[in-house]
């Protein structure tokens, strides 16, 4: 029983950390095909009096990655009914040129305000439109939900290794007479430290198999099952092999790190 | 400094703190001597053994065990130190987790040797400090008198140089403190292991020569 609560007090709080660390990679992933959406979404309605290409374009601003003109024939066509053709011709080229532009990355409000202002002062270009509103209020739903999903884990972690390091700690009370004697007879660090290396090592991969093994269920069976559309379309995103990497590896690497912690604050000085 | 001399203090001065403990000693011990320390309780005896395996570090003056400065040794040279060292300690300091046949072969353990050699050195140590029964037994299971048997056994496993024993007979039985004092005698006369032991008794008989330093008012003085 206590050897139970014993290890369970450290695969708790690493798995903690690991899941943080997945939901993390699993967010960024899943935000990213979002933020990718938001983008595409995304454009500004270009009236011009010259035509422009996307170079031109790109030099006022650099952020813009497409512009595509809207063709002025469907217009014509749809004017020109009832009308002489003479007439629609010259309709014709009276009107101005129209552009829809994307960007390249998703942008902050103020900056495609700038944008659109620096747009603007060109005195090719006679009008920008824009659709700010809900454009904008996603955006900060969305920086919001991401910042406050950051801090959160980073948090989580904080308090989580915090524990880790503090079940190390009793391990290394139980150990301390051994690794004292062992030190006065000599013995290298890895020898003496060898025991709590272990224990906490296997700790580690049994975590980073429970984390995996949680995952793999959302991803295979949960979003299956369900019946919301956007998990389904995200269940890829979910959970990738190479993540079982990134989560041993931090294990690990938090092991190491306590195991350190503990062996070197309770060196000979208790002696 | 000549060879045969393993241990050699001048002006050596030990402290915890501000507190001066041993103050200015001078003493040299050579190969192969069998050295009695006794004291007052408090007077540093356990102390000046800690500086002899680096437990502590002299505060001032100069202390060359195995031509060693003690008051310079890095912590890579002061662990093959102990490596070739056999201490004993008052409260026998086993490790109760592991076998008695294992904390015997604790120095070989640490010097990697095979497990073979562990079992038959195990085997032979035992029969020698007269527990060739106890071999799969816990420390916890055995009397006072028996378990400090194994810690001098666990001390001589791997033929130190040295070997400190601090009140290894402290409060033991008569029989355990024969087997004990006899393994030493034999250390030291047969072996040539040069022998410290802090004791508050020398025992009545004793059959090789040896030394008699008392601490005393912070210093080390030998008795002729
Ligand atoms: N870790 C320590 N920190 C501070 N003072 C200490 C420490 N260890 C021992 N002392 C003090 O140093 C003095 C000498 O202690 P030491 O243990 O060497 O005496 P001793 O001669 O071995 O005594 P005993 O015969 O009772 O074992 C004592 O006054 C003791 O209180
Ligand atoms: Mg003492």
């Amino acid at each position: 029983m206590k050897f139970i609560k014993d290890h369970l007090t450290f695969i708790f709080p690493m798995m903690a950390i690991l899941l943080g660390i997945e939901f993390f990679l699993v967010f960024d992933r899943t935000t990213s095909s979002y933020e990718e959406g938001l983008r595409e979404g995304y454009s500004m309605f270009i009236v011009a009096d010259k035509e422009l290409n996307l170079a031109e374009f790109q030099k006022l601003n650099p952020h813009i990655s497409k512009s595509t003109p809207v063709t002025k024939d469907e217009l014509a066509q749809e004017i020109s009914q009832g009308i002489s053709k003479s007439s629609s011709e010259k309709i014709l080229q009276a009107l101005p040129y129209f552009y829809n532009i994307k960007f390249d990355t998703y942008l902050h409000t103020s900056v495609l305000d700038s944008i659109k202002t620096s747009l603007e002062t060109d005195e090719r270009i006679k009008k920008v439109e824009t659709f700010g509103n809900s454009y904008s209020a996603s955006y900060t739903l969305f920086s919001f939900i991401k910042f406050a999903l950051k801090a959160f884990v980073i948090f989580m972690s904080l308090v989580s290794l915090f524990l880790v390091v503090k079940q190390m700690e009793v391990w290394n009370y139980a150990h301390r007479e051994r690794m004292q004697v062992m030190e006065i007879f000599g013995a290298p660090l890895m020898l003496r430290s060898g025991v709590l290396f272990k224990v906490a090592t296997i700790d580690a991969v049994i975590s980073t198999i429970l984390t995996t093994t949680i995952f793999v269920m959302l991803k295979h069976k949960w979003a299956e099952e369900s019946h919301l559309e956007i998990l389904k379309q995200m269940q890829d995103l979910l959970f990738r092999p190479f993540d079982f990497f990134i989560l041993l590896m931090t294990s690990l690497m938090i092991v190491i790190v306590s195991v350190y912690i503990v062996v070197f604050s309770t060196r000979e000085s208790s002696q | 400094m000549a060879n045969n001399i393993v241990i050699n203090a001048s002006h050596l001065t030990l402290s915890y703190g501000d507190t001066e403990i041993i103050k200015d000693a001078a003493f040299s011990v050579k190969q192969g001597e069998f050295v009695f320390i006794t004291g007052p309780s408090g007077s540093g005896k356990s102390t000046l053994l800690k500086s002899l395996y680096g437990q502590i570090k002299p505060t001032a003056g100069k202390l060359v065990v195995g031509g060693l400065d003690m008051r310079t040794i890095n912590s890579n040279k002061l662990q093959e130190l102990r490596t070739h060292l056999g201490i004993v300690f008052q409260d026998y300091k086993l490790i109760n987790e592991w076998t008695v046949a294992k904390n015997v072969v604790l120095p070989l353990i640490i010097a990697g040797y095979s497990m073979d050699v562990q079992e038959t050195q195990a085997k032979r140590l035992l029969k020698h400090v007269k527990l060739s029964d106890k071999y799969g037994a816990y420390p916890l299971e055995l009397s006072g008198g028996e378990q400090q048997r194994v810690g001098v056994a666990r001390a001589m496993s791997k033929n130190p140089f040295l070997m400190l024993a601090d009140e290894p007979t402290g409060n033991l039985d008569e029989y355990s403190s024969n087997v004990i004092w006899d393994l030493m005698e034999n250390a030291c006369g047969q072996l040539k292991t040069t022998v410290l032991v802090v004791t508050h008794r020398i025992p009545s008989v004793f059959s090789i020569p040896y030394r008699h330093f008392i601490i005393e008012n912070k210093g080390v003085y030998e008795v002729h």
